[in-house]
């Protein structure tokens, strides 16, 4: 959101302070409710001023936070420069308060050009050189505005009272345009108020009061302000994104040009500070949002420069906005990778917990995949055995210290002073150091792998087996032979070489079970049909080595699909194949895939067709669709833990498979849950073999348990992902890989924390493929604050959002989709009003919408969740199986993952193709990739867009698109309906850098591969269904639009306030 | 004679109900401090559950026979709240929600404790009170 945005609508009455005082620093003294009016948007561009770049294109995404800068406030008393600034705001605030700190210098800095308040300057237009923002801190531009003369109002758009929307529909898109919309209404608004209306730059987000300068005006004044600057007046239209180069800055320059006709003004140049984030469709809200505090907050500003920001800058939900403050504290953490607290800053007491009303946890990703150079470093103790506390049984780790010339340690979580075993000890240095300690990757990295001595084995450890359950039943879409293919293709591959144990079950109405031992040259089939009392036909050879049988596995793999091709059985006997399943693992454990074309409808755990019952939406009886409707399946999937099977459910069915119950199996056992609707080799089969393949040949924990702990006071209380607990700490995951994440949340035990750190320790207690037993320990500190404002400026908006989905997805498994989508809408509320409360008695806010920085999209995730499939709309808006299915795989999803699926990317490429760059160069050239607002405003008929949310890609053609451009593209069936039409690389330019762009993003993130729809701008019922109804920040079906939202939570926020 | 043999068969079926719940508090306290596993624990519970809600359906079912309408309605509300649980199927215990659950399975069965034991003094009085009265007509 709009951080930067200063805000809110000046009040008259509150006149600027007297501008040096806001030089000095203190900008945030008088803060702000004066701001407010100089929305951003109005800088008067005096036409005459040629030295004003045209802002417009420049502007591009970035300008937004830009334009706010130049506010000219009216504030209209003459006076008010003279009064003091109201001290109490900002002063007050703590100086921890993290947005604050950042203000300072950076931006004012740039004041103290600025001329004396009062001190006319003469008309002249006072140019600042766009400063750099260094280190992130906000570059601050000057700006003199002659408020005067009304300037010719290139924006054309009169000012548009009050209503804070913006009738634009593209506004969103081009954040300049939104930007100046709404400073437009908030000129409005509050111009009357102030006689004089006195253009002032404003850092944007401050509330910088003082800074503004007063000028007076003359009457005309008021009219003025309204005046955007150059920007682009094209309502509609958005702007392309404009290289990153073109700042704002200059644009900004531009607009202080202003022409010296101004009678006696000051101009004020305020720098603007620009965050980047914020130039986001809030702006648009800007009169009515903005928020103080944070936006000042340190986003970044070198955005300008480097591709990367740029890219990164206009969309608030770059992917990720992860900051590093925690690592910076604590630079001995591990990475946040593995572990993303909802806010580094643990709460003191629990009264101030209850204050917080987020989630207050982690979300853990024990094996993500690190970055070569990276990689966890493994630690054999030998002998000397793994040296835990003994009382608390934390790890050794780099928190804890040693005294005693060597000879103990205590550990950093309970305090407990630990002897140090005679084979690890070393003497310390004179400042405390273990003299070994470069030697000790224990002692000086957050992530370490121990070797596991047999103490933590209950069994030798496993070899890793796959189990392959097909459904063979009637299957026409080439499913089998896809599968088939894959799995023969990745039997090299596969993990635990030589040990690797592999089997096969097929059913229908019967059950098949191959015997593969490796002295027969084909498999043999055993047919079994009774269903009541499944027994195994062979103790032995249902499972084989994969090496000493690889002949027969071939056989088996080659001969099968053509074997039932022809085959006309429609039923299904899944559960007494499942019986089997699990009597053939349950020596061993292993992963189970499991490959359901249709509705099991034999022998034990047979379903019924549920979920086409439109009546049952709306009642009391809705959340029983997404719940498992048989016991046997959650007594399956229990047993499955128990005996270390994960189990992986593929869905390919075009009609009703009941997702819900078949996915509970995948849950529990901590698996996932794959769907493919309406499969059809054609089209999904590179989806299918590349999932797939990855699914049995990417790095897997099996047979693991999991157990976070940490330090005393603290505790975890509830988990929630994809798996069993074993004890009420302890997360049994009988395989686990580097695409799931698991989130908790955290309760104070104690009513007052007395220590100043808590120390979390992730172990996962794995056998590796090789065989080998291995603790993974994380570990990580977090500083204890006393200070709810600390806590919101420590927050972290992707644990956040990622702990939200998650509870909200088990929330509509007890209620209904509405009431899932109120408890966020209601704990976002709840936040933003307890932020509110914390500033507003200071601050006078007025109207103005705040948020901390740190959780300035907070809102915009919110709404994204309950526009995911999981959560959206009604009967008609997905259908249950898919809903199950997007819900299964959200609960496994890593932040990052998870905040590009609920805000996916929207880039436009057409321009890209054409250019000659080699791939190479594209990561110069990253700027090029800015994302765009989610709506259909971003949209332009002549352009060709591609949309990625991670799991699909679609591309979007604009009605208006060259044709010989399309056909480049698509070859000779350019005309035809785009749902037959598959993408493939063609001999010419353009299509080469696509399919080069479309492999650069499917290898950034391997986890699932992004299969290719291309639609048509108008072309009915598909574009609507891949493409619109994504575009969250539309109002699509009945839903909220990302405007309405914020409007609507800024009233609930007031309402109790 | 016959009043006093009624109120102690009543007596030793309210003991019964008691010393289920108790049963299962244990098992659920045990899975709280890790003492035994949420297979165990479901299982045994499960285990005891229908037994527990049959023979608080016979206690009630007594009641009306022998027309002791007092008691009758006071056990009415654990009757009906019993049934309810087992027309939603939830009466026994999921064991791979065990510990989700695990705070609401214990205070449900901590509130049946409490009615219980209400149960039992007053049966308990009964027993007496007809015992001297037998006493009485002895004399």
């Amino acid at each position: 959101m709009g951080t930067e945005y200063p805000n809110s609508p000046a009040i008259p009455s509150r006149p600027a302070s007297p501008f040096s005082v806001p030089q000095s620093s203190t900008p945030f003294k008088s803060s702000g409710p004066v701001v407010g009016p100089e929305a951003s948007a109005f800088r008067h561009a005096p036409p005459s001023s040629s030295q004003i770049t045209p802002p417009s294109s420049s502007y591009g995404s970035m300008v937004g936070t830009e334009a706010s800068a130049f506010r000219t406030i009216p504030s209209g008393m003459p006076n008010g420069a003279a009064r003091p600034p109201p001290t109490s705001g900002f002063p007050n605030m703590p100086p921890a308060a993290g947005p604050y700190q950042h203000f300072p210098a950076p931006q004012f800095s740039s004041i103290a050009q600025v001329p004396p308040p009062r001190t006319s300057l003469a008309g002249q237009p006072v140019l600042w050189p766009p400063v750099r923002p260094v280190s992130g801190s906000f570059s601050t531009s000057p700006v003199s505005l002659n408020p005067t003369q009304p300037p010719p109002v290139q924006m054309g758009s009169p000012p548009q009272s009050g209503s804070m929307v913006q009738p634009d529909p593209v506004a969103p898109r081009s954040p300049i345009d939104s930007q100046f919309s709404a400073a437009r209404a908030t000129m409005q608004l509050s111009s009357p108020t102030a006689g004089s209306v006195y253009p002032v730059a404003r850092p944007s987000f401050q509330s910088s009061f003082p800074g503004y300068i007063s000028q007076q005006t003359t009457a005309g004044a008021q009219a003025q302000p309204r005046q955007s600057l150059a920007f682009h007046p094209k309502p509609g239209g958005y702007v392309p994104p404009m290289p990153a180069a073109s700042s704002p800055y200059f644009a900004q320059q531009g607009g202080y040009a202003a022409p010296p006709s101004v009678a006696s003004q000051l101009g004020h140049p305020r720098e603007q500070i620009r965050h980047p984030g914020s130039t986001h469709p809030m702006a648009v809200m800007q009169g009515l949002v903005e928020d103080f505090s944070s936006f000042s907050i340190g986003s970044v500003p070198g955005s300008f420069d480097s591709g990367l920001d740029s890219k990164v800058l206009p969309r608030p939900l770059e992917g990720d906005l992860e900051r590093n403050t925690l690592s910076e504290m604590f630079p001995l953490n591990c990475s946040s990778r593995y572990l993303r607290l909802t806010t580094s800053g643990i709460p003191n007491s629990q009264s101030l917990a209850s204050r917080w009303h987020l989630p207050l946890g982690a979300v853990v990703c024990p094996l993500a995949e690190a970055p070569n150079g990276e990689e966890v470093p493994v630690v054999n103790f030998a002998q000397t055995g793994i040296i835990r506390c003994k009382r608390c049984r934390t790890y050794v780790n780099p928190y804890v210290t040693f005294t005693d010339g060597g000879r103990k340690w205590r550990c950093n979580s309970c305090a407990l002073l630990n002897d140090v075993p005679g084979e690890y000890f070393a003497h310390l240095d004179a400042s405390g150091r273990r003299i070994d300690l470069d030697q000790r990757p224990e002692l000086t990295k957050g992530s370490v792998e121990f070797i596991a001595p047999t103490d933590y084995m209950v069994r030798p450890p496993m070899p890793p087996l796959y189990f392959f359950l097909i459904d063979v039943s009637a299957v026409r879409s080439g499913m089998l032979e896809v599968v088939a293919q894959t799995i023969k293709s990745c039997l090299d591959n596969l993990l635990g070489f030589s040990r690797t144990q592999i089997g096969f079950i097929t059913y229908d109405s019967t059950l098949h079970f191959y015997n593969m031992k490796s002295s027969l040259n084909q498999p043999q089939m055993m047919v079994m049909s009774d269903l009541d009392d499944v027994f195994i036909p062979l103790p032995d050879d249902l499972v084989v080595n994969l090496s000493e049988s690889r002949t027969v596995v071939d056989a088996f793999l080659d001969s099968f699909p053509s074997m039932f091709q022809e085959n006309t059985n429609v039923e299904s006997a899944f559960g007494p194949a499942l019986r089997a399943a699990f009597m053939v693992m349950s020596q061993l454990g292993g992963k189970l895939l499991i490959f359901q074309h249709s509705l099991p409808s034999l022998g034990v755990g047979r379903l019924r067709l549920r979920g086409d019952d439109i009546r049952v939406y709306g009642t009391d009886k809705e959340h029983i669709l997404r719940i498992p409707e048989d016991p046997f399946y959650k007594q399956m999937a229990a047993d499955f833990t128990k005996n270390q099977v994960a189990v992986n459910v593929y869905g390919f069915s075009d009609k009703y498979t009941d997702l819900a119950t078949l996915g509970t199996l995948a849950k529990y056992t901590g698996g996932q849950v794959y769907y493919y609707p309406s499969f059809q080799a054609a089209v999904h089969k590179d989806k299918l073999c590349h999932e797939l393949a990855r699914d049995i040949t990417r790095e897997t924990a099996w047979e693991s348990v999991m157990r976070i702990r940490c330090g005393k006071g603290v505790r975890f209380t509830t988990y929630h992902g994809n798996f069993m607990l074993r004890s009420t700490d302890l997360i049994a995951l009988p395989a686990v890989d580097c695409d799931k994440a698991y989130a908790m949340q955290l309760s104070l035990e104690e009513t007052l924390l007395t220590s100043q750190t808590v120390y979390f320790q992730v172990a996962l207690l794995y056998t590796s493929s090789s065989g080998e037993r291995r603790i993974r320990v994380h570990t990580a500190a977090a500083p204890v604050v006393a200070d709810l404002g600390e806590m919101y400026r420590m927050a972290d908006t992707g644990a956040i959002i990622s702990l939200f989905t998650r509870l909200a997805i088990e929330k509509t498994l007890t209620s209904k989709l509405e009431e899932a989508r109120k408890s966020v809408q209601l704990r976002i509320v709840k936040a933003l009003r307890e932020y509110r409360n914390l500033h507003a008695v200071q601050h006078r806010l007025g109207g103005r919408m705040i948020y901390p920085e740190s959780l300035k999209c907070l809102p915009l995730y919110g709404l994204a969740i309950c526009k995911s499939i999981a959560l959206r709309g009604g009967y008609a808006n997905a259908q249950p199986d898919e809903r199950c299915a997007a819900g299964y795989t959200m609960m496994a999803l890593p932040v990052k993952k998870m905040l590009k699926l609920l805000y996916p990317q929207l880039i436009r490429i057409d321009e890209y193709l054409l250019k000659k760059t080699s791939l190479a160069e594209d990561s110069k050239d990253k700027g090029i990739w800015k994302g765009l607002p989610l709506a259909a405003g971003s949209l332009d008929p002549q352009g060709l867009y591609l949309y990625d949310d991670g799991f699909r890609f679609v591309l979007w053609f604009g009605s208006m698109l060259s044709p010989d451009r399309v056909k480049n593209l698509l070859g000779e069936n350019f005309a035809a309906d785009y749902s037959k039409v598959s993408l493939r690389e063609l001999d010419n330019e353009i299509s080469r850098n696509l399919m080069g762009l479309l492999n650069k993003y499917r290898e950034s993130d391997s986890s699932y591969y992004q299969l290719s729809y291309l639609v048509r701008q108008g072309e009915k019922p598909r574009e609507g269904y891949f493409l619109l109804t994504n575009l969250i920040e539309d109002p699509v079906g009945g839903a909220n639009g990302y405007l309405d939202w914020i409007m609507q939570l800024h009233r609930q926020v007031q309402q109790n306030a | 004679m016959g009043d006093i043999l009624i109120w102690l068969l009543f007596f030793f079926i309210v003991i019964a109900i008691l010393v289920m719940l108790i049963f299962q508090l244990i098992c659920l306290t045990d899975l709280e401090f890790d003492y035994i596993n949420p297979y165990d624990t479901a299982s045994q519970i499960n285990r005891v559950v229908l037994p527990e809600f049959i023979t608080q359906g016979v206690l009630c079912f007594l009641y009306l026979i022998r027309g002791h309408w007092a008691m009758l309605l006071y056990c009415v509300p654990y009757l009906y709240y019993n049934v309810r649980l087992y027309m939603q199927r939830r009466h026994l215990i999921d064991v791979t929600e065990i510990f989700n659950m695990l705070y609401w399975e214990k205070k449900q069965r901590i509130f049946k404790l409490g009615h219980i034991v209400i149960l039992l003094l007053i049966s308990l009085f009964w027993v007496i009170y007809s015992a001297l009265e037998d006493d009485e007509l002895d004399l």
